[in-house]
Formats: C-alpha cells, structure tokens, sequence
C-alpha cells in the first residue's frame, strides 16, 4: 500500500500568537482545547497591502492593558490593542520627509514597559531605531479611539552609528539598555537613561588566511532577562557569536551554525540555551555554557526563518518564516508540536500569554509568587507525560500491533470463507465453474 | 498487495459480478496458501507454475472485461445510465492532501498576486525582457540550446558570460531594464540546470534540466515563427506552483499573437515541469472518420457527433526538456547570503505522494 506520510502532530496547550505577514494582515492564532489542542486562526485584522508589510513588532505583555507597537513598511508606526486589534495611535515616522525610502524603515522597535507603569496610562513610550541609524525615543499619548489623533510628547533623538545598516536591535529586560548591530556595524550597547555609549564590540582577527570577513550582524539577543551583559549576535556568515561586556570585547565564544546566514535569535527563560534559525529554515537549539548544539528542529521546514518567539511560560517555542507556515515547537523534546498555514510570508510572531480560555484555571502570570509557579510546573509537565505515553502507544500501533491486527483480521476472513465451502474440490476446477456462471449471467444479462 | 487491489477494484461493481465475487474470493484466498512460484527452486516447475498462474489471470481479466462489456450493454438496452467508469488509481490522484492548495476563492492570494514581484509584467505595465548566459565553460550543446531558446522566448538577448561574476550581471541587467536573466548551467558539455532570476528584486529558481532534446533532433520538427507565443501553464497548484507558474509567465510578453498558432507549455506532473513548444492548426474532419472514431471510444453515443469536426493538429518544434525546481530563493542570486523560500531537504521526500508545486 502506498507509504504516506502521517503527520504525527500531539497537538499544543492553550496559547495566543500573533503572527504578521508581508501583506500587512495581524492573524492571531490561538489553541483554546485544554487538552492538546489544534491551533486555529481565529481573528484577522488589516487589509492586504504590500506597501502595508511589517518591519519590527513590540508588545507589552501583560494581563492589564497590553499594548502593540507594529513599523510598517511606509513608514508608519501604530500602536494597537492586541486583544482586538484596534489601532490607538499613528505616527508616521517620516520625519518631514514624504517618501517612505529604505534608509528611513523602522528595524527596530520597542515598546517600554516600565515607564509606562509610573506615567498615565494614556500614555506609551517608544525607542524606533531606522536603518541609518537614528534612534529615538519618544512617548505617544493613545487616542481614545481609533480616531488616530494622537500627539508625539517627549522625544529624544540620537545617532547610534556613522556608517552602515543596522539590522537588529534589542532592549533588555530592565529596559535600562539596548543594543544595536548591523550591516557594517558592530554590536554597541547604549545607556538608555544618559544615552551614552557603554561598550562596542571588536571583531574577530583575521584568519589563518589573512581573510577578514565583514560586520554584518544579522540578529541579536540577550541571553537573560534581568542581565545586560550577556547576549549572542548572529552574523551572515553564518557564524553565531556570545559576547560577555564584563569579560572582553571579542566574543566569548562563537561557533558556526549550517551554510546559510542566522536569521532569527531567540533565547530560552532558562537563561543559557538559546534558538536558531537561518536562513534555509534550519533550526537547533544550542546551549551557550558549552557552545554544543543540543539538537535540530526537524520538521519539514523550508523556508527562511524569520522569527523565532519563547512562549514565557509554557514550553512551546514558535516560529515563522518565509514558508508561510506558523510551528510550534516542544522546548524539552524538540518535537513539532503542530503546524498553522497562514499563507503569505510571515515576518514575526509574538505570543501573548496573557491569554487563557475561558473556565480553566487562570494560568499564573509573572508577578505571582512562586509556590504557585511551581504548580504551573507540574501542570505542564503532566500533559508532557501524556503526549510521552501516547506517542509511544501510536509507535506501537504504527509498527508491529497495527500489522498483527490487520494479519489476525484477515485469517480470520480466510477461515470463514474456507469454512463456507470447504467442499469445493481443487482451486483450478471451481475457477472454472465460476468462469462458466460468469459466462451464464453475462449471457442472461444479454 | 495484488490481492487488496483487486478488492478495491471490484468494490464499484453491480448486481452481475456479485455472484462471482464470492467465487473469486475463495480463488484468491486459495491462491494466497498455494506457495508462490518464485519459491520453487526447480527452474522446470517453476516455469509450469508460473506459465499456469499467468495463464489463469489472463483468463480471468477477461472473463471480467466481457462481463463488464455485458453489463454496459445491458444498462444501453434497457435505457439505463451505464455503470461509472472505473478511474484507476494513479499517484497524482492519490495525492497526499496538501492545505498550502490555492483555492479559487482566496482573497489572500490575489492580493498576494498583486502585491508580488511579477504583477508589473503580468498587469502589462513592462514588457519583459531577457538576458540569456551561461556558466563560463560553455560548449556544444549549450550553445544550441540557448539559439533555441531565444527563439522560443521573444525579447531574449544572449550576452557571453565571460568571466563576470553573476552578482555584477545582476547589476548590470538591472540598469539595462531587463526583467528576468535566465543562466544555463553546463556541466559535461551537457545543459543540466537553468536559474531563471526575477528583477529587480525577484525570486531566484534553480532548476534541475534533463531530457533535453533540441529540435534537429526531434523527428517531424516544425520551425517556430516569430510570432508572440501563446503559453499553457498546466497544474501548478500550491501556492509554491504558482508562484513558479507566475516566474515562468513573466518571462513571456502577456499579449499572445494568435496567428502566430504558436504554444509553449510548461506541464508541471509530479514536481516535474515539462516543456514542450508546438506549432498547431486547426482542421475539419469528414463525418465518417470521426464516427467511426466515437464508436470505439464511447459506444453508442456516436449519433451525436456533428457533421464536421474541427480537431487540433500539434507539430513539435524547438527543444523539449524537463525542469526539477531544487530552491526558490527570496531576492536576486546569492549563495551566501540568501535566503530561502523553499530549498528541498532530504527530508521532506517521506512520501511518493507527496507533490510540492
């Protein structure tokens, strides 16, 4: 019989993405079953626009009013409700100029968290970085509705470099620094308060050969939430690098990952392993404290990865890319957990774990106390057992048992029929009988 | 495995092989005890075994298309709808269910159409225009597939590829205006794959060619005017396939000149594309031949059949190869730092079913 490939997907626990594509569509994808459900596209919003594309996402995540920050394509900035997509506030960041170029495309984007705790919550505070590399950091006041009034406040403005693209940026978890790297510009760190520059990276020396290889950061992260002074960079050529700002300014260490440029960094909750994507869909995890790959992704994936996203609680990890497909991934066993088909190209993916359904135990936040968190522990890994034991049943039934069965089915069948005309003499005699009544009921039918 | 076939086969019958199924189950069960031939190690009865067996099933699949002719005529008779035609199995409809599938009514994809980067050619906004190279060591068979070529694709300019880098002809046809660059790859002195390149910032596909054949050596080969041709692009159904469908149309000008009765084909069967370049013309045929011609092939409907029919006659001319897409990469050529869009990996082959264009 022919050999089909069974998509073995266990399925996921409950969880909220947002993805976004090339075409400027916001999906948001969730799983409500509590029990290993299938993802589902539930919600769409924009209109399909190229010039509409995304270029950076940022969102708060939090249970009260979470916010969204997404840098279109035409040099727009919005700011919208991730719960149901409405939009807060528009700026256009084409400061006085009209034509949205390359060179004024928002790369990086961040929403601050914690200034706008202290502040109203009418207000938000953004650092846009373009690709030239002018930054800023500028606080937006939301309109009440989407009547997309809304007034740029304060507004700090700085250059972080002289030269070249930059491509990744990142703010840690304190939300005191961000770093920034690129095309031709290596990875610095930047005092968010005083707007000083802390600590430049150096490139590594030339090789053997005498060959220098060119900056070209491709994408950063930082390894731990509350910690600023660790954090790894991929570069085009294919090179993934760790650097430590308290030890040295070459990396610590830096080791190569597949043919194809590192296109997407995301680092585990865990604080040392951290997740690769490049740029023809390969991914593995690799933990930092020894530079040794743990393991490859494999799941059929072939498109670039564009983005890859830590769910903050669950141990799932997403991610998305240029194959239009979302996937979603177990951390522990490095097993597809399932795949979502959105289409067009997806640019990136967030979760918001904010989310829980709707008559199941809340799902504990961040701030909560630990005891509690512990008991989200177990209550993810009791579903991890189950998959662990199902699947190992379905092995079973794949393999051998589903054989066995089949085989006993059709004895079984055998027998009957032998038993319904044992008196038949030999196969050739009864053959021909039956040629004969064929023959017959051919001829009556005539 | 023959014998769960036959089951399948059987399943769709009528009232007339229902008697008989019972017997033939018991045929096949006995057959299933009975040792098969190719245990036998005595060459001489295997032989009789097996010129025994071959024998039987000959006699038996005709015993089956006579009562399965007989059951036909019955159904005429007695003015009743044939029984359905059986449709065997093949692997193409088989196929594994893919959801990546464009559907007819997907908004999402002719937005996406829109947005891409052939719309401007295939809206009629530029006209396209080709730049034909090769690899830099080029001989025999290259070269008379390229004259072939410029000759199936109309605004195609071949430039020597020298000893310039691919990135720097990128550059160069983007300030030209060209909008796609095709590079023959040779290897061997033999044609074995084609990159076609979209511009300015189009997708780049490599493609495994094989099967070449050009047109001196096809036999009865016509020679193609200069006319625009027309082209059919045949079952490129995901959303991959179309988009290698969309590359492929934009290397083509969209304004077809009919008179020209020239078509260009690109027959995508199991991720295997097929191009075929004819020359057709239109004929009527007298009333005899083609009833004559009905009667074999459907029976009694023949009393249908118009005075005159006006059939299609197909020349071959120009080459005839088959394309293999190996990646499609996002952005003009570059293999260092590209990425992908789609890149066959060993381990996405998990089925024969499985089809990705």
């Amino acid at each position: 019989m022919p050999r089909t490939t069974t998509l073995v997907c266990p399925g996921c626990p409950p969880f909220r993405a947002l993805t976004f594509d090339s075409l400027g569509l916001i999906k948001a994808v969730e799983v409500r079953d509590k029990q290993r459900g299938v993802p589902q596209v539930v919600e769409r919003w924009g209109d399909p626009q190229s010039s509409k594309s995304f270029i950076a996402v940022s969102m708060i995540d939090r249970n009260s009013n979470p916010l969204l920050a997404v840098a279109r394509k035409n040099g727009q900035i919005e700011v919208l409700s991730p719960v149901n997509g409405d939009i807060q506030a528009s700026i256009s960041n084409a400061d006085g100029l009209d034509i949205p170029s390359q060179e004024n495309d928002v790369t990086g984007l961040h929403l601050f968290t914690k200034q706008n705790l202290e502040s109203d919550s009418r207000d938000c505070t953004l650092l846009t970085c373009t690709t030239k590399g002018n930054a800023s950091i500028r606080s937006i006041e939301l309109a009440d509705s989407s009547t997309g009034s809304s007034c740029i406040g304060s507004s700090k403005t700085w250059n972080v470099c002289s030269g070249g693209n930059i491509l990744c940026s990142k703010v840690d978890g304190n939300e005191k620094f961000a770093l920034f790297g690129g095309k031709g510009v290596e990875i610095n760190i930047w005092d968010l308060d005083n707007l000083t520059k802390i600590w430049t990276s150096k490139s590594p020396p030339k090789d053997s050969l005498g060959i220098f290889t060119p900056t070209w950061f491709t994408s950063a992260t930082f390894l731990k939430k509350d910690d600023h002074r660790k954090f790894v960079g991929g570069t085009n050529s294919h090179q993934v690098r760790l650097y430590d700002i308290s030890a040295q300014r070459r990396p610590v260490l830096s080791f190569d990952f597949r043919e194809t440029p590192i296109k997407a960094l995301a680092a585990d909750i865990d604080g040392y392993s951290i997740y690769i994507g490049n740029g023809s869909g390969d991914m593995a995890s690799v933990d930092t404290r020894t530079g040794k790959m743990v393991g490859c992704f494999t799941g059929k994936c072939s498109g670039s990865i564009r983005s890859i996203v830590r769910h903050p609680e669950l141990p799932v990890v997403a991610s998305c890319g240029l194959d239009g497909y979302l996937r979603l991934w177990d951390t522990n066993t490095r097993q597809l957990l399932s795949a979502v088909f959105l289409k067009q190209h997806i640019l990136h993916v967030l979760f918001d774990s904010s989310f829980n359904v709707e008559g199941m135990d809340l799902l504990p936040s961040k701030e909560q106390t630990p005891t509690e968190i512990i008991v989200t522990e177990e209550v993810e890994a009791s579903p991890l057992k189950r998959k662990n034991s199902s699947k190992n049943k379905e092995n079973i039934l794949d393999g051998s048992e589903r054989k066995k069965k089949s085989k006993t089915s059709k004895e079984r069948k055998k027998s009957e029929e032998n038993g319904a005309h044992e008196k038949t003499a030999s196969r050739d005699e009864r053959s021909k009988a039956a040629s004969k009544k064929r023959n017959k009921n051919s001829n009556q039918g005539l | 495995m023959g014998g769960k076939r036959k089951k399948n086969d059987e399943s769709g019958n009528d009232e007339v092989e229902e008697e008989t199924r019972s017997s033939k189950k018991k045929m096949r069960t006995e057959k299933k005890e009975q040792l098969r031939p190719s245990t036998i190690k005595n060459k001489e009865k295997r032989s009789e075994v097996h010129a025994k067996l071959k024998r039987q099933k000959k006699l038996e699949k005709r015993a089956k298309a006579k009562a399965r002719d007989a059951a036909e005529k019955r159904a005429l008779e007695l003015g009743e709808e044939p029984p359905a035609k059986k449709v065997p199995r093949t692997i193409e409809n088989t196929r594994e269910l893919d959801e990546t599938v464009c559907k007819p009514d997907d908004e999402e994809l002719f937005a996406g159409n829109d947005a891409d980067e052939f719309s401007s050619i295939l809206n009629r906004h530029h006209t396209p225009k080709i730049l034909i190279t090769t690899c830099r060591f080029n001989s025999t068979r290259g070269p008379a597939f390229i004259s072939e070529l410029l000759s199936v694709i109309p605004n195609a300019h071949y430039f020597k590829r020298g000893t310039y880098d691919l990135k720097k002809i990128v550059e160069y046809a983007n300030n030209k205006d060209f909008t796609s660059i095709i590079v023959v790859h040779t290897n061997r002195r033999e044609p074995d794959a084609l990159l076609i390149i979209g511009l300015p910032d189009g997708p780049t596909a490599h493609f495994k060619l094989s099967n070449l054949v050009l047109r001196k050596d096809i036999k009865a080969h016509g020679n193609p005017t200069s006319h625009k041709p027309e082209l059919v692009l045949n079952n490129f159904t995901t959303r991959l396939g179309h988009r290698i469908g969309r590359l492929i149309q934009s290397l083509f000008p969209q304004d077809p000149e009919f008179k020209g009765r020239r078509v260009v084909t690109f027959h995508n069967q199991r991720d295997f594309i097929f191009f075929r370049h004819h020359r057709y013309i239109f004929e009527t045929k007298e009333v005899k031949k083609t009833e004559s011609k009905g009667k074999k092939d459907k029976d009694g409907n023949s009393e249908n059949v118009p005075e005159n029919k006006t059939i299609a006659r197909l020349q071959e001319c120009g080459p005839r190869f088959t394309l293999k897409l190996i990646s499609l990469q996002h952005g003009t050529f570059d293999t260092k730092g590209g990425e992908y869009e789609w890149v066959h990996k060993p381990e996405m082959d998990t089925s024969r079913r499985r089809f990705f264009l």
